[in-house]
């Protein structure tokens, strides 16, 4: 993972004048792009995990473009697209939308728009490359506690009072909050609602 | 007769001795006179004994003796000189006597002859005729001897001989032998007419006589000798050769005479046919040493019998095929009595079904063999024709013992012979199928009539020259309104009904056909109807009857007013389906209109795209030409796209375009169509591919109906897969007709089980929005061609279309 790589957009059309096109257009804001004629060709790049976004055109020759989504879905390939298509109904968009494209084009579309979405996209692939980099970051730590801290901790982010901690793991109250130290420390949490935070993101579930 | 002569010298040599002998005993021995008297009376009876024999022999011989003693003209005869020439014994026999018997034809030459025998005393052998006082005229013999006496006088000895009876026995032998001859010539000539000849076959020598008219049968020459037998068996013909020797063998072998008839082959190759019998001749000891037999040709008789038995074979046997009897009745006098007299052929009794051994039916029997519904009838007649002796002519029907019913015609006439009637002579005919066909014509007839009522069609024939009408049907007046019942209808009475506008025009043509002698046929003319006055197109046509005078026509009018106006619908409808051929094409655009719309926005997108981003890089500081420049070259590229677009599918709004041939790369057209139609098939997961032979011919074809007719098939064979998607496949090959073969396959629904046929019917659809159109469009462009469209169902899922055209120049409408 390199935090510096410059974003890339992805174009997936069969048509080569319109590939061209959207790939001049973005080149001229000068983002990267790269295109390719079927979502299969995008897939043997081997770099999908690059950052950035990809215009997918909705009728491809083998595979539709919704179909392709839902492929990457499945390969774990996690990546903001955006549909253009020259012929474009409602309940195809919506379907597109709730699979989580960031928007749906209809074209010919106005180039502030393709623009406008390809920004948005870019911008939450970032913010997602980043949530994903402060979970790993929130499992590294949490690797770090020992078990009885892991123990005491799931205990504490359940809203559970000390002695009654004690009560439950056999040790004394006073065990309970040296090891409730070493977890906020090791957490790196400030307070209680943030070590909560925390573990909701780490999806811990609480063992009531 | 020799030897009677013998015996009379004999006689007169006895005497001669005796008398000597009875001097010396007078003279010598008186004492011996006694016993020489005994002996002179001995021979004195012995003498007298022999003249008896000699009278006797001469009586016999009719020879009688004579004296002549010339000096004294004394004449001794004996008896039967007297009685040879007819004097009484008392006459005193003179040369006078016997010349007056003389034949007064030889009466002269003897008198010459006595002369000369009076003065040289030669002897004499002569023939003569005497004439007796009753007529009769003898032949007689004088043979005389000259001799002297003791005296030295002249004296002739003789023997007169009655040749009569020998004589005409010689001429009966003779007259017998020339009757001998001409009997043998005419039984010559006989065997010669009656083609009979004889034969003899030597038994020994094996050899045979043959006679003239034999060896004329046989066609040898006629042979002086014997022929040898095997000669013969060459000449009988080989098929018979064997049995016509068995027999003779076993004739001769039995004892029995033989009959034979056979063929034989003559040296010139003609065949005969003979009849030969022979009998066996046997020598005293009854040892057969010859066969004696006949031989006739009966070739003509047998032909002659064979034509015989062959014509009365054709008599009997044409009576049998025409199944035609005859038969007689004889005269019946006034009253009808119950037996006719009736003879049959042989042929009657068979079409009655009875058995001729039963001999000819009484009345009663007769009438019984009548159908009961004709059997009154009959005896009506019958009793019509005894009493009246009248002729008739009846068909009725009958029923043979076997139950079958026969028509039968009988026909019969009254035989008068010198005023006098004889009875009835007559044919019995049956007629079963001549009836049933001409109740068959006369239902085909009525049958006619109704079809030509029906289909309104009238037959007719006249002469167009001269106006004479020979026939016309009843629906030939009814086309014309006229009243069938009319009778006659003068042909200008039909002229007369011709419309107006159309008279001169039908005239002129009938006229023109006529002069020239010609086969006319003219179409769609009208007329108003003599009854109703309704306008009616008619259609005539005219035959020239080659066989009739000049103007002879026969021919049929018909009623084409439905038919015009069925055409006038169907011409209506030929424009109402091009009408729709428009309106499927303009369906086809509406159909594909999203198609057209995503195929046409892709380069107007594009195009727009690509003018964003030029004006970006000219928005770059500084600007950035060069790639402005290569944005602005793909929108003129897309923009020229749009347009090709839309130029390639401009032809499908035009209507009644006609048909423009040229030569068309099919390839290249599938190619376009499968690019026109690729996103439409994408958008329901259909993939088309293309599998073309190596170099599809080219074909002259309309370019826009051909992409029309690939158009239909490949939006149904999309349509078919639209839910579950599936593969377009187009193949195309030359079969062995050497036409181009387009086959369109789906993966998709298939064929509708029911109705798999009617999918090329018009308006037949299975879609909710289809005009049912669209592959009868298809179909009738692709036939247009020459070419065929069908439908197959696949092995697997789906089905394939068809379609051919020619290729070449073969191609043509």
């Amino acid at each position: 993972m390199k935090p510096v790589a410059v974003p890339t957009v992805f174009i997936v059309d069969d048509d080569s004048g319109m590939r061209q096109a959207v790939q001049d257009l973005v080149e001229s804001v000068g983002l990267r792009a790269e295109s390719f004629s079927t979502g299969e060709e995008f897939l043997k790049r081997q770099r999908t995990t690059d950052p950035g976004c990809l215009v997918l055109d909705v009728r491809l020759p083998q595979m539709s473009g919704l179909d392709f989504q839902r492929q990457l879905t499945e390969i774990g390939v996690q990546i903001p697209i955006i549909f253009i298509t020259a012929h474009g109904d409602i309940p195809m968009s919506v379907r597109a939308l709730k699979s989580g494209a960031v928007e749906f084009l209809t074209k010919p579309f106005r180039d502030q728009d393709l623009l406008d979405a390809i920004q948005q996209a870019l911008q939450r692939d970032r913010a997602a490359r980043e949530q994903q980099a402060e979970i790993s970051a929130l499992h590294a730590r949490y690797e770090a506690l020992t078990a009885r801290e892991r123990e005491v901790m799931a205990l504490v982010v359940s809203d559970m009072l000390n002695k009654h901690i004690a009560a439950k793991i056999g040790a004394s109250e006073a065990t309970v909050k040296i090891h409730r130290g070493h977890v906020m420390e090791k957490m790196q949490a400030g307070s209680l609602i943030e070590l909560v935070r925390m573990a909701d993101k780490l999806k811990l579930s609480s063992n009531k | 007769m020799e030897s009677d002569n013998e015996i009379g010298t004999e006689g007169d040599r006895t005497d001669a001795e005796a008398r000597s002998a009875l001097q010396v005993a007078g003279a010598e021995r008186t004492n011996e006179l006694a016993q020489a008297y005994e002996e002179l009376k001995r021979a004195q009876a012995e003498l007298q004994r022999r003249w008896q024999y000699l009278a006797e022999a001469q009586r016999l011989s009719h020879s009688g003796t004579f004296g002549w003693k010339v000096s004294s003209g004394e004449l001794v005869w004996s008896d039967e000189t007297y009685r040879i020439l007819g004097f009484a014994r008392e006459t005193n026999p003179t040369l006078d006597l016997v010349f007056d018997r003389i034949h007064p034809d030889d009466r002269e030459r003897m008198q010459q002859l006595r002369d000369r025998a009076a003065q040289n005393g030669m002897d004499l052998n002569v023939e003569h005729r005497i004439l007796l006082p009753d007529g009769t005229v003898k032949y007689l013999q004088a043979v005389a001897h000259a001799g002297r006496d003791s005296f030295g006088n002249l004296e002739y000895m003789g023997v007169v001989t009655d040749m009569t009876d020998r004589k005409r026995a010689d001429e009966e032998r003779q007259a017998l032998s020339r009757k001998l001859e001409e009997s043998n010539a005419r039984l010559e000539e006989s065997q010669r007419v009656a083609h009979l000849g004889y034969w003899i076959w030597n038994l020994d020598t094996n050899r045979v006589v043959f006679s003239n008219e034999t060896c004329r049968i046989y066609g040898i020459n006629q042979q002086e000798d014997p022929i040898d037998l095997e000669a013969i068996r060459e000449l009988i013909h080989p098929e018979d050769r064997g049995y016509v020797f068995e027999n003779a063998e076993r004739s001769v072998r039995d004892k029995v005479p033989i009959e034979t008839e056979h063929r034989l082959i003559r040296p010139s190759g003609e065949i005969r046919i003979v009849y030969s019998r022979g009998a066996l001749t046997k020598d005293a000891a009854g040892r057969p040493y010859e066969m004696f037999g006949t031989c006739q040709d009966i070739t003509e008789r047998k032909l002659s019998e064979q034509a015989l038995r062959r014509s009365q074979f054709y008599l009997s046997e044409g009576e049998r095929l025409a199944h035609i009897g005859s038969w007689a009745s004889s005269d019946l006098g006034i009253s009808l009595s119950e037996d006719l007299g009736l003879y049959w052929s042989d042929e009657v009794y068979k079409i009655f079904g009875l058995a001729p051994e039963k001999g000819p039916p009484r009345l009663e029997q007769f009438l019984a063999a009548i159908h009961p519904q004709d059997r009154a009838s009959m005896a009506e007649a019958i009793k019509t024709m005894h009493e009246q002796r009248c002729g008739c002519d009846v068909t009725k029907r009958i029923v043979r013992p076997d139950g079958e019913i026969r028509y039968v015609r009988c026909v019969g006439i009254p035989v008068v012979e010198d005023g006098v009637f004889q009875g009835f002579r007559g044919t019995t005919i049956d007629v079963t199928a001549q009836e049933l066909l001409t109740q068959e014509l006369r239902r085909e007839q009525a049958y006619l009539a109704e079809a030509q009522s029906l289909a309104h069609i009238g037959s007719w024939a006249s002469n167009l020259e001269t106006g004479e009408v020979h026939h016309r049907s009843d629906e030939t007046a009814r086309l014309h309104g006229f009243d069938p019942k009319e009778g006659l209808i003068p042909l200008e009475r039909y002229f007369d009904t011709l419309h107006p506008d159309d008279k001169a025009d039908v005239r002129s043509a009938i006229e023109d056909a006529v002069r020239e002698g010609v086969d006319y046929d003219i179409q769609g003319f009208r007329i108003c109807r003599a009854d109703d006055g309704q306008i009616r197109f008619l259609r005539t046509v005219g035959h020239r009857n080659p066989a009739g005078e000049s103007g002879e026509y026969f021919g049929v009018t018909m009623d084409i007013t439905e038919l015009k106006r069925a055409e006038e619908e169907r011409e209506r409808l030929r424009q109402l389906e091009a009408d729709i051929a428009h309106i499927n094409r303009v369906n086809m655009m509406g159909e594909l209109a999203a198609a057209l719309a995503h195929e046409i926005k892709q380069p107007i997108a594009a195009a727009i795209t690509s003018a964003s981003a030029c004006l970006r890089w000219l928005g770059h500081v500084p600007p950035d030409v060069e790639r402005a420049c290569a944005a602005a070259a793909r929108i003129e590229q897309e923009g020229n796209r749009a347009a090709d677009i839309i130029n390639s599918l401009r032809s499908f709004y035009k209507t009644g375009t006609p048909a423009e041939r040229q030569w068309v790369d099919v390839k290249g057209t599938v190619r376009e169509m499968s690019a026109l139609l690729r996103t439409e098939a994408a958008r329901y997961s259909v993939t088309i591919r293309t599998e073309f032979e190596v170099d599809p011919p080219h074909i002259l074809v309309d370019r826009v109906q051909l992409q029309q007719v690939l158009m239909n098939l490949m939006l149904n064979a999309i349509e078919a897969m639209k839910d579950i998607g599936g593969e377009l496949t187009i193949r195309s090959h030359v079969n062995p007709e050497g036409h181009l073969t387009v086959s369109i396959n789906d993966t998709g629904v298939g064929l509708p089980a029911e109705g798999a046929d009617l999918i090329f019917d018009p308006f037949h659809t299975t879609k909710p929005q289809g005009t049912g159109m669209g592959l009868t469009i298809t179909r009738s462009i692709v036939e247009s061609y020459g070419g065929r469209v069908w439908a197959t169902a696949n092995q697997g899922a789906g089905a394939t279309f068809h379609f051919t055209l020619p290729t070449g120049a073969e191609a043509h409408a």
